[in-house]
């Protein structure tokens, strides 16, 4: 748990007013507009929202490997101060790998398929410091023991292929750990691999920060995930976080209504299960008012339509970009209610 | 037939920019000409194959292209002779613009007939069968081989006819064609058109000839616009190596033959010219095949 | 262990029937062709009973089927490809002499042409869009253009005639040179035995312009499939895993290649193989006289026996550079050796 509000410690990461756009000649994708958050040292921070909410766009921003034609068009990443945006490619490079760690979601496109184990810990070692090919194989070794690997020797002398999804996402995880980094990003880490699998790799991500006091930035669409791992949660929606918090709060009273549709989501024993209603905006023309608008079950301030809503404090260190409190008339599952036959 | 059609319609494969299904061959034809209006690279290169085509038969030349001037041989480039003379006194410009009466027919004549062997062979091997497989490896094999010495060898043993130089460039061009039509039809045989019309109670030959021959008429084009590019090069590699065709005709590969005599010593003209035109010729028909690819949305990027 | 026992013994039981199919190949090209080569030999002057002669020494006066029984059972009881019909040495010895002389063009060119392309690929991968990229584009589109003969012609004057840098397209040394002692039979390998250093430099620079001429020619091809699987694998997981890591650009490039090179290594394989027929007319243009400018003059003398010979070597030789070709990107691949 983070400490009390009284003197929080400065935060190791700091994205304020982050806008990313793809751009291309006929049209400009606006994928995330105007995100701010931080994550304090030690803390493990969720991001969820659906497929295509700006969640990975964010994550490459923060790496600083978007993709061209995407690129960062406002706002600031700062680690430790340090704002990454502007930084000479050179010295970013140095940053990645050795402070900022990144878990990707597929272990098996994420490793070299003709490379040596052994010989991709040597390249991701030397790309930092120097070494003793020994040297850096006890530390290859070290870590992959660490990560609960049961015969490190083989698989370093081995190829990604030879190993199972499970080890796969292991090796991938000491790779991205090796070097000790402060700051993890883990991109829906457990994509594809079998539940049980799932349960334990969070784990061992949990753990590997918990005991050197690493930060982390865990993206999923697991509200579950969330729940159980995260201190506190970000939630995206076309482009904008909607709603921060920790995690408690967030997932017990949720100050907005995606975050509650979200919720709603998650399938429950003997309750029916409702999916959401409405389109998402096209992100390639931003509504004048909440993005949320068409979608939403609350919808009444005229505001909404016109003015998109600014994050504002709704309870301590709880923020909502909402323009008016729902939780006073909340029915007891409002979304439910809403798509019973006839609401229409 | 016009439920067939209804259904047709409704059910589209998922690369949305095929047309498909029959009577789309015209349909298609007409998306192509009007595509072509609006994509500067392939009206180009259409407008400069014409071009060439129709001053090789109908442009008044300044000289008599298979008639030499004995007493101006190997003439530097001046107000008489534009690009020049080579040592027999042919005049370099009207031979240039005269050898694509023979070079552009040819190159044309042996990829059609490519095409007219390679389509029907290609629907056949996409046949799912062990002869196909077979047929498959044995065109492996057969491409695989230096497939312009085979067509030296052959113009040369069966004699340097016009009739001969066109097999054997066909001959050279049909297994592109096998290759590509095999791989078009048993892409378009899982899509769901194809599926709609098998289970409508089409017959095979009938979808195989309405259906998925239309649809790869497209990437057809294209690929033939590569091959002529290629015919050309086979053509004047032949002449040039004095196997095709052979003076006093007038064809590019024979003036670089010609000129290749007097490069060494300095008369660049005699073979630069028709060299250039050669180059202009297949960057033309390169354009060409690029701009069609294009259109039909099946370029590299 | 680490290669598939299965698959290559498919090939290598595929082998006698491919042979088979090459020795009917070479056999029916010549003999299944319309035309008659003995009228052509003659000429439009010659008298029947000189035709009747030619065709006698060339076989040609027998039925096909006969003929077919003879050139196989030449084959391998006597391993005979013949005698040249105009020079009436036995073509197996033609073939061997040229043999060495366009294995060092080929490998030579070959080299040059994967550099070439594989920067050209590269560079254009890596600047997707931008002028780099446009720039080597311009380059693929020229060099796939021009024919490899008028290339040559074009270096000829511009390199020689023009900037005096290359010496006379005369061949592998210059016209006064004495040749080294034979001993590998390819001059430049030769004279590195002879320690002839001077005349190491003379070949050297004879080699420059046949050798630009195929890599240029042929960079086109490498320079397109490298930009076409390099940029796919930028774009991949792995790359954006290398990068994360915080591995330099050259290093991610390296990894992006690793996956280049099994169809680059394929591509080599197959104009290897196509080469050595194919650089026939570079070689008549540079007066090389290699196996395929023989070839050439084998085809335009219509020597019957030496084309057959040539054609058979040819596919022999395709179809063991096709067989290594297969061997090496198993090798090259840990995945394939596991399924």
């Amino acid at each position: 748990m983070a400490p009390a509000a009284t003197s929080p410690p400065a935060p190791l990461l700091e994205v304020s007013n982050l806008e990313v756009q793809f751009r291309s000649r006929r049209r400009t994708v606006h994928a995330v507009n105007g995100v701010s958050f931080s994550i304090r040292e030690g803390e493990t921070v969720g991001l969820v929202g659906e497929t295509g909410c700006g969640k990975s766009a964010t994550v490459r921003a923060v790496i600083g490997l978007l993709k061209p034609p995407g690129r960062i068009t406002e706002g600031a990443v700062r680690l430790d101060g340090t704002d990454l945006v502007d930084l000479p490619p050179r010295q970013l490079r140095q940053i990645r790998g050795a402070s900022i760690g990144f878990v990707p979601q597929n272990p098996f496109g994420a490793l070299n398929p003709v490379l040596r184990i052994e010989r991709q810990f040597r390249n991701v070692i030397r790309s930092h410091r120097r070494g003793r090919p020994a040297e850096i194989r006890r530390t290859a070794l070290a870590m992959l023991d660490a990560v609960g690997i049961a015969d490190p020797e083989r698989v370093l002398r081995g190829y990604a292929h030879e190993l199972s999804g499970g080890m796969a996402q292991r090796v991938v995880i000491a790779l991205a750990m090796v070097l000790n980094p402060r700051l993890v990003v883990a991109d829906e880490p457990t994509t594809g691999l079998d539940l049980t699998i799932q349960r334990q790799i969070l784990d061992l991500i949990r753990d590997l920060a918990e005991t050197e006091g690493r930060s982390m930035l865990l993206v999923t669409h697991d509200v579950g995930v969330v729940a159980q791992y995260c201190s506190r949660v970000l939630v995206m929606y076309a482009g904008q976080v909607v709603e921060s918090g920790p995690v408690r709060k967030v997932l017990t009273e949720p100050a907005h209504p995606y975050t509650e549709a979200l919720l709603a989501a998650v399938p429950r024993r003997g309750e029916r299960l409702v999916g959401a209603q409405g389109t998402v905006p096209t992100l390639l023309q931003l509504p004048p008012g909440c993005f949320y608008y068409d979608r939403c079950q609350y919808r009444s301030d005229p505001r909404c339509a016109t003015e998109t809503p600014a994050l504002r404090e709704v309870g301590p260190e709880h923020w909502a970009a909402v323009h008016y409190d729902i939780g006073a008339d909340r029915p007891v599952s409002p979304l439910r209610a809403g798509s019973a036959p006839g609401s229409d | 037939m016009s439920r067939a059609r209804l259904l047709l319609d409704r059910v589209r494969p998922e690369r949305a920019t095929t047309p498909e299904g029959p009577g789309r061959a015209r349909q298609a034809l007409r998306t192509l000409a009007r595509g072509a209006l609006s994509h500067k690279g392939l009206t180009v290169g259409f407008v400069v194959i014409v071009l060439i085509l129709l001053t090789g038969f109908f442009a008044p030349l300044p000289h008599d292209p298979i008639q030499p001037n004995p007493e101006s041989t190997l003439k530097s480039p001046d107000g008489t002779f534009w690009f020049g003379t080579d040592r027999f006194g042919f005049d370099v410009f009207s031979r240039v613009f005269a050898s694509a009466r023979l070079d552009l027919p040819i190159a044309l004549a042996g990829t059609l007939l490519s095409i007219a062997v390679g389509i029907p062979l290609g629907l056949v091997a996409s046949n799912k069968s062990r002869w196909s497989e077979r047929i498959m490896r044995g065109l492996d094999m057969f491409q695989s081989f230096p497939l312009l010495v085979l067509a030296f060898a052959i113009v040369a043993l069966t004699g340097n006819s016009l009739r001969n130089i066109i097999f054997a460039i066909a001959l050279v061009n049909v297994p592109r064609f096998i290759r590509l039509v095999r791989s078009e039809a048993l892409v378009l045989r899982e899509s769901r058109f194809i599926e709609a019309a098998t289970a409508i109670g089409a017959s095979r030959s009938r979808v195989m000839l309405r259906h998925v021959m239309p649809n790869t008429m497209g990437i057809v084009l294209a690929q033939a616009s590569l091959a002529a590019a290629h015919a050309i090069i086979v053509i004047a590699g032949l002449s040039f190596l004095g196997i095709g065709i052979t003076p006093p005709d007038a064809s590019w590969g024979v003036m670089i033959r010609v000129g290749s005599q007097n490069i060494a010593t300095g008369q660049w003209w005699v073979s630069f010219f028709p060299g250039a035109m050669v180059f202009v010729t297949i960057v033309a028909f390169n354009m060409v095949a690029d701009g069609v690819s294009r259109l039909i949305g099946r370029a590299e990027d | 262990m680490r290669f598939r026992t299965g698959a290559i013994a498919k090939r290598l039981l595929f082998i006698p029937v491919a042979v088979f199919i090459v020795i009917t190949l070479a056999f029916g090209l010549v003999n299944l062709t319309p035309g008659d080569p003995a009228l052509v030999i003659a000429g439009d002057l010659a008298a029947d009973e000189q035709v009747a002669e030619i065709r006698a020494e060339l076989g040609t006066d027998k039925p096909v089927p006969q003929r077919y029984a003879a050139y196989v059972r030449e084959l391998f009881t006597e391993r005979s490809l013949g005698t040249s019909f105009f020079t009436k040495r036995p073509i197996w010895d033609e073939i061997t002499q040229r043999f060495p002389d366009t294995l060092e063009l080929v490998v030579l060119g070959l080299l040059g042409a994967v550099l070439y392309g594989s920067l050209l690929g590269t560079l254009s991968s890596y600047f997707r869009r931008r002028w780099p990229d446009s720039l080597s584009r311009l380059s693929v589109t020229v060099t796939q253009s021009i024919p490899d003969f008028f290339m040559g012609l074009l270096l000829i004057y511009v390199i020689f005639y023009v900037v005096g840098w290359a010496p006379a397209p005369v061949g592998r040394i210059g016209l006064l040179d004495r040749p080294p002692e034979r001993v590998t039979g390819a001059v430049i390998l030769d004279t590195l035995i002879a320690r002839d250093w001077g005349l190491l430099r003379t070949a050297f620079h004879h080699a420059m312009l046949p050798v630009v001429t195929l890599a240029l020619f042929y960079s086109s091809h490498f320079a397109k499939t490298t930009r076409a699987v390099l940029s796919r694998a930028l774009n991949s997981d792995q790359v954006e895993f290398a990068r994360a890591c915080g591995l330099s650009e050259l290093r991610v490039v390296g990894y992006a290649f690793r996956e280049a090179r099994t169809p680059v290594v394929t591509y080599i394989g197959i104009l290897f193989a196509a080469l050595f027929g194919g650089a026939a007319i570079v070689e008549t243009v540079f007066a090389w006289g290699g196996l395929g400018q023989w070839a050439i003059d084998a085809m335009l003398k219509l020597d019957v026996p030496a084309i057959q010979g040539f054609i058979l070597v040819v596919g022999l030789l395709t179809l063991l550079v096709y067989l290594l070709l297969d061997l090496i990107v198993v090798a090259l691949d840990p995945r394939v050796s596991y399924e």
